[in-house]
């Protein structure tokens, strides 16, 4: 067991534990890969939902920008929040009605598919699991398994009996 | 290994690669399948990671050929940097929708709580089903992302019973949560006992391709709603990222640990 487990804690050296140290990133380098991606995105789009690359640039050239400035205040802003989290209230922020350019910008990232913007991240993800994370998984067996589905089923239905609820109650 | 790819070339192989995955997932398109309760909802994300799987170099030996191990590292570092631009589009459909944000947001805040619903139904079945030791407290505490599972290292230890627990969760959590996600919220819609937007404003789990799943099966099988079910999914997300670990820190591993010493009186931590 003593063994074992020391194996599973050098494995574990490259699980992503280390992802939300995001003071030290490189905002140049990330804005070339980010530019990556968006390309990347607007073919996703383009494939998925028929509509043009040309049409959807502007959406995108929003949604770059407030990726790069969400990642901008994650390195700088003297508190910690995620990155995502600054690009999520960046963009939740330019599209509230009244604020300047709202409409034009809920406009233009209509032409962009939520779900085809998510695909090529999980493509990147399959292929960067590595052969510790399939070890893991491999090791952990058949219990962990049906834990885990319950871990999400629970943290799933909890959420949704809740919400519900007060759903309920505030109508 | 001869003609071992340069980190460049690598890399552009990676995005080459990742770029034909997209295509060939958006063609096939969502599928849908219908079963007595409910509809089984197959998406692009879904087809994308599986196929990532396959060719990934530690599965598909062909693949190392191409991608090296730099190029996993890189592909692990795009991840983050793909999911960005979603996550901002997800953002947009919040703002036009702020006023019915506001409407529910006593039920949007309280059900961050609801996420302790891992451990009414996973605690249970770990412990007194599945006979496990202490992996069950790693393993069952919370949904296990990346916040939570450096929360477990730093309290315990990766190489405790612990953070075997919670890695096993994480890693398996990584493997299948996507499919989980597609596929339960529209089964669930299907029973047709809960408000859509209780489904909705539960998809914000605090990852990315669970978030992306969720709401892409639930705007399927309900599209006629989909901004309000974007918009409430996107706000759930961010309070997660805000309240996630110290409901963990503060609630949920604490809960866990005291039912787990109610269970187990005989195991008692002495030190």
């Amino acid at each position: 067991m003593a063994n074992q487990t020391n194996t599973t804690a050098n494995l574990a050296d490259d699980l992503p534990l280390n992802a939300e140290d995001e003071r030290k990133i490189d905002v140049v380098k990330h804005s070339g890969l980010l530019l990556i991606a968006c390309a990347i995105g607007l073919i996703a789009n383009w494939v998925g939902t028929g509509t043009s690359p040309l049409v959807a640039l502007p959406g995108m050239a929003v949604l770059y920008v407030a990726c790069i400035i969400g990642l901008g205040f994650a390195r700088f802003v003297p508190f910690y929040l995620p990155s995502v989290a600054w690009v999520s209230l960046i963009a939740i922020l330019i599209t509230i009605p009244g604020v300047p350019g709202a409409a034009w910008v809920s406009e233009q990232v209509e032409h962009l598919n939520f779900l085809a913007l998510a695909t090529p991240a999980l493509a990147y993800g399959g292929l960067a699991l590595t052969a510790s994370e399939f070890a893991i998984a491999r090791r952990s067996g058949w219990k962990i398994v049906i834990v885990a589905i319950c871990v999400m089923i629970g943290t799933y239905m909890g959420s949704v009996v809740v919400a519900d609820l007060f759903l309920r109650l505030g109508q | 290994m001869t003609g071992k790819p340069g980190a460049a070339t690598g890399g552009l192989y990676l995005h080459i690669l990742v770029l034909a995955i997209v295509i060939v997932c958006e063609l096939i398109g969502i599928q849908r399948l219908s079963i007595g309760l409910g509809t089984v909802i197959f998406l692009p994300i879904l087809y994308a990671f599986a196929l990532g799987i396959l060719l990934n170099p530690a599965i598909f030996k062909a693949s190392a050929k191409f991608l090296s191990k730099d190029a996993v590292k890189l592909s692990g570092a795009m991840i983050t940097v793909a999911i960005m631009p979603f996550i901002a589009k997800f953002g947009t459909t919040v703002g036009p929708q702020i006023s019915k944000i506001i409407e529910a947001g006593p039920a949007l805040v309280l059900q961050e709580l609801g996420n302790l619903g891992t451990i009414l139904v996973a605690f249970p079945v770990a412990v007194f089903l599945l006979k496990m030791g202490r992996e069950a407290v790693g393993a069952t505490y919370s949904i296990d992302r990346e916040p939570n599972l450096a929360l477990i290292a730093d309290k315990y230890g990766l190489n405790s019973p612990e953070g075997a627990g919670a890695m096993g969760v994480y890693a398996t959590g990584t493997l299948i949560g996507t499919f989980v996600f597609a596929i339960m919220p529209p089964l669930v819609h299907g029973l047709g006992i809960f408000d859509v937007r209780a489904l909705a404003m539960s998809c914000g789990v605090g990852s990315g391709s669970m978030l992306a799943a969720c709401t892409g099966g639930l705007v399927a099988v309900v599209p006629d709603q989909k901004d309000i079910i974007l918009a409430l999914a996107a706000a759930s997300n961010i309070l997660t990222y805000a309240t996630g670990l110290y409901v963990g820190m503060f609630v949920a591993l604490p809960l866990t640990e005291w039912l787990y010493n109610k269970a187990r009186p005989s195991e008692r931590k002495t030190a």
